[in-house]
């Protein structure tokens, strides 16, 4: 089992003002390549703050973390811009598209940073763009889309520069039920056909149990785990 | 694309570009206009005050600046006056006889500056010729007569065909006395022009002081373009074996009115300081708010992998199409401004009278704008790129956050 993403006893401590919050409590996971996994948890639990850190915007106060390999912690920031860029997919809860770009400009950002020719980069997310669902929307701007759009070209974007992992915080959080449902069902499509490791951050109860591996934590630590499917995946 | 969303986001809000846009653009036209109107006057200034006196540049005895006196004489060889007559850059050249007298009348009498002139030269173009109010002036064949001023006129009672005594001291400080004739009353404006300037005939002047023949207190250069002044003078310098006789630039001649001119730019200056301070506020202001507002942006744009240095090279585009635009249009309505002001003159009448009497010399109060591309690019380079400078604190700003925290 090729692993993806692995933490070793990850503490994170805030402090303010002489007083300290430790939001994650020694946490060790490990998520092989090719997982569709969810951290679930009350508000406070360190969902957010534990996907930060795999995802190298945030720094540990002690402990380790590894994605491919690649131990974060040792990075300097351009380091860990350049994987986000090239390694990790980005979904947010508010969606966080430019509003002074269409969707197609949106979802192919990535790759622009990434220095893909401009023709290239067009084709690719097109592509991309009808595989989610939004054949002839490319030149709407994210006013002109309702937030199922919105989150579609989210998910677009993320998956354009085809990164082996997107951590995706609250994506349903905005969205009816309906297009969550939509949109998951998209995202489990997107983990099966192309191998792409999928984290969720949730309170949603149906990415909970579209996912295949459920981890839930509690103030700063794991406390259960569930496993669907005991499958090896792989890319 | 950084382009492309530079562009885009300085549209996001209309109004708020708007209005930087203008101020940039009025607040250029204003530095631009405000400048050309000085520069202006202080071109008319000099004008004025060279065809009055001895020109651009002045040849006179060499101990003349430091004790004027109407035996320190000299003679400018015909070759060399001919010779610098030639030159393009020079428009004319003309001798004069200074002194000091008393005019006398029936009236009273009044201490006077006497100025013995070339009418040939100077009909066309002096301000005492272009002012005349009364009779006519002086022509070469003319033997004792004179130009007064209206000031003098007035308190001596005199009146064209008017009968007047000069008295003075010769080459050699003997009281001379010669009775003449008023030709023609002039009006300039200036007080010290109206008051105590006498005009006469270069060879009256010569008879009265008893200067030898071809004998001048000065010879004056005027110039067709006051910036050939340096080379003017190095020039007449080779040529000039006479060591009694210096060579001396305007500023020298008349320090006063050079040093007026100079007070006049610097506090210019600081009043342009102050107009482009107003702006770059503006600048900041909207460049600071338009940061501020997408911060989450920002930390977004960051969290996928864009790096601080291309989120700060977008904002500066920002800033660098802000700049280019409002100084585009400061420069269209400034070269408008200022063309309608050198073409047709700004009449400020209004606010300083008819005249202004500056050092003694009066400046018209229609002032006449200078079109200079220096003073529109100095300016243009100025306001870009001081808005450049001013537009690296909000760059900088915008990747100095946390990208959790201003995503959570």
């Amino acid at each position: 089992m090729k692993e993806m993403v692995q933490t070793q006893n990850l503490t994170k401590d805030y402090g303010q003002d002489g007083v300290v919050t430790r939001a994650l409590r020694g946490v060790t996971v490990t998520l092989a390549a090719g997982e569709f996994a969810a951290m679930a948890g009350p508000s406070g639990s360190g969902k957010s703050t534990l996907l930060n850190i795999i995802g190298g915007l945030d720094r540990p106060t002690s402990g380790t973390a590894r994605v491919q390999g690649r131990e974060l912690s040792g990075m300097s920031g351009s380091a860990l811009s350049r994987l986000r860029r090239d390694n990790i997919g980005f979904i947010f809860q508010a969606y966080n598209l430019i509003p002074v770009l269409t969707a197609l400009e949106n979802a192919e950002y990535v790759l622009m940073l990434q220095g893909v020719p401009s023709r290239k980069r067009e084709e690719r997310v097109r592509a991309i763009l009808k595989e989610v669902g939004l054949e002839g929307l490319e030149n709407r701007f994210p006013r002109q889309l309702s937030g199922g759009q919105q989150q579609r070209v989210a998910i677009a974007r993320a998956i354009a520069s085809e990164p082996s992992l997107v951590l995706a915080d609250e994506p349903t959080a905005n969205v009816d039920s309906k297009t969550a449902r939509s949109l998951l069902k998209l995202m489990r499509r997107l983990n099966e056909e192309k191998g792409i490791t999928f984290l969720f951050s949730t309170h949603d109860q149906a990415v909970m149990k579209e996912a295949k591996r459920l981890i839930l934590l509690q103030d700063g630590q794991i406390i259960h785990e569930d496993h669907r499917e005991e499958e090896n995946y792989s890319r | 694309m950084t382009i492309r969303l530079a562009w885009r986001s300085l549209w996001r809000n209309k109004r708020r570009t708007v209005i930087t846009v203008c101020s940039i653009a009025f607040g250029l036209t204003f530095a631009i206009f405000f400048i050309a109107l000085a520069d202006g006057a202080y071109e008319q200034m000099i004008e004025q005050m060279v065809r009055i006196q001895s020109g651009h540049v002045t040849l006179e005895h060499v101990d003349y600046r430091e004790a004027p006196s109407v035996d320190l004489s000299i003679t400018i060889p015909r070759q060399l006056r001919s010779e610098v007559e030639r030159w393009p850059a020079v428009e004319e050249t003309k001798l004069v006889v200074l002194g000091q007298g008393i005019v006398k009348s029936g009236a009273g009498n009044m201490a006077a500056a006497l100025m013995g002139v070339e009418p040939s030269s100077e009909q066309a173009t002096s301000p005492v010729a272009r002012n005349l109010i009364k009779g006519n002036y002086l022509e070469p064949a003319d033997g004792p007569q004179v130009m007064v001023g209206s000031e003098m006129a007035e308190r001596l009672n005199l009146g064209v065909g008017k009968k007047l005594v000069i008295a003075s001291n010769d080459v050699n400080g003997t009281l001379v006395e010669e009775l003449c004739r008023v030709k023609g009353i002039f009006r300039t404006g200036s007080e010290e022009m109206d008051a105590y300037v006498v005009q006469m005939p270069i060879s009256f002047a010569r008879r009265l002081f008893r200067l030898p023949r071809g004998g001048a207190t000065q010879m004056g250069v005027i110039l067709r373009d006051p910036g050939s002044q340096k080379r003017i003078i190095q020039r007449i310098r080779g040529l000039l074996h006479d060591r009694s006789i210096s060579v001396l630039r305007w500023q020298e001649v008349m320090p006063d009115v050079a040093t007026y001119i100079k007070m006049d730019k610097g506090s210019n200056l600081i009043f342009q300081g102050i107009l482009i301070f107003l702006i770059l506020f503006t600048i900041f202001n909207t460049l600071s708010m338009s940061v501020l507002e997408r911060q989450r942006e920002f930390a977004m744009l960051m969290a996928v992998g864009t790096t601080p240095g291309r989120l700060r090279l977008q904002v500066l585009v920002e800033t660098i199409f802000l700049g280019l635009i409002g100084c585009f249009f400061g420069l269209l309505l400034g070269g408008i401004t200022v063309l309608y002001g050198h073409l047709y003159g700004i009449n400020l009448s209004g606010i300083m009278g008819e005249s202004v009497n500056i050092s003694g010399f009066a400046l018209s109060s229609r002032m006449y704008t200078k079109v200079s591309l220096d003073i529109f690019l100095g300016s243009t380079i100025t306001v870009f790129a001081a808005t450049l400078l001013l537009g690296l604190v909000p760059v900088r700003r915008a990747t100095r956050i946390s990208i959790v925290d201003t995503l959570r």
